[in-house]
């Protein structure tokens, strides 16, 4: 990935994203973690980027899922939080995400990819837990992406 | 055990979107209880061998998965 065309803010973007997934003791890097690093931004806020909204959509998400096979969230909040993972890896959802990121800043001839562009990039998934969960918190993704 | 967890029988939704994100998050929670359980394997002294029969896959996997996570002590433990 042409991490060098990235700006100072899209690679520290990238960088939290990483430390999200950490912090969650999760083993990968997500879509989803970019988002909740993009939240970070308070440039995003005016877009309804707002952290707690975002991560209570996430979480709602999940046991949503989980209740729609039979497993009820009272007995999954129960368990003890995961140890952390030492050096998460890149999933192909955040994958996914950086590579429509530097598609978009191609398309508007941005010769370097800023924050905006990776939000554009996590936003334009069609499916996956970035797009249920915007569906859950209330957020119009054709509105954002053409308030981005 | 299995009737405890499942309030219902796990049939899946009929919504291809809803199904395939059901999978997902089965999966993580697989590996969640997973991280767990190894954990309290290790504490409780098993071998990185023994863990891995467990858990019907390589040695190898186990610790490549598990060891840069768990703490130093407990690598040391699952060695003896």
């Amino acid at each position: 990935m042409a991490f060098e065309r990235f700006t100072k803010d899209a690679r520290a973007t990238v960088k939290s994203a990483r430390d999200e997934a950490v912090a969650a003791g999760h083993h990968t890097v997500e879509a989803e973690h970019l988002l909740l690093a993009l939240t970070a931004r308070p440039e995003f806020h005016v877009l309804g980027l707002d952290r707690e909204r975002l991560s209570d959509a996430l979480a709602e998400e999940e046991e949503r899922s989980l209740a729609s096979v039979g497993l009820e969230p009272t007995q999954l909040q129960a368990r003890p939080a995961p140890r952390a993972a030492r050096e998460p890896r890149f999933a192909s959802s955040s994958k996914l995400a950086l590579e429509r990121a530097m598609k978009a800043a191609a398309r508007r001839g941005d010769r370097r990819l800023d924050a905006r562009h990776v939000l554009l990039g996590v936003v334009a998934a069609e499916q996956g837990r970035v797009p249920r969960a915007l569906r859950i918190a209330e957020i119009d993704v054709d509105e954002l992406r053409a308030r981005i | 055990m299995v009737d405890n967890v499942f309030a219902a029988p796990p049939t899946l939704p009929d919504d291809p979107a809803d199904a395939l994100a059901a999978v997902g998050a089965l999966r993580r929670l697989a590996d969640r209880l997973e991280d767990t359980a190894v954990e309290q394997a290790l504490e409780d002294g098993w071998s990185w061998a023994d863990v891995a029969e467990a858990l019907g896959v390589t040695r190898q996997a186990v610790h490549k998965k598990h060891a840069p996570r768990v703490g130093h002590d407990l690598v040391r433990k699952g060695h003896r």
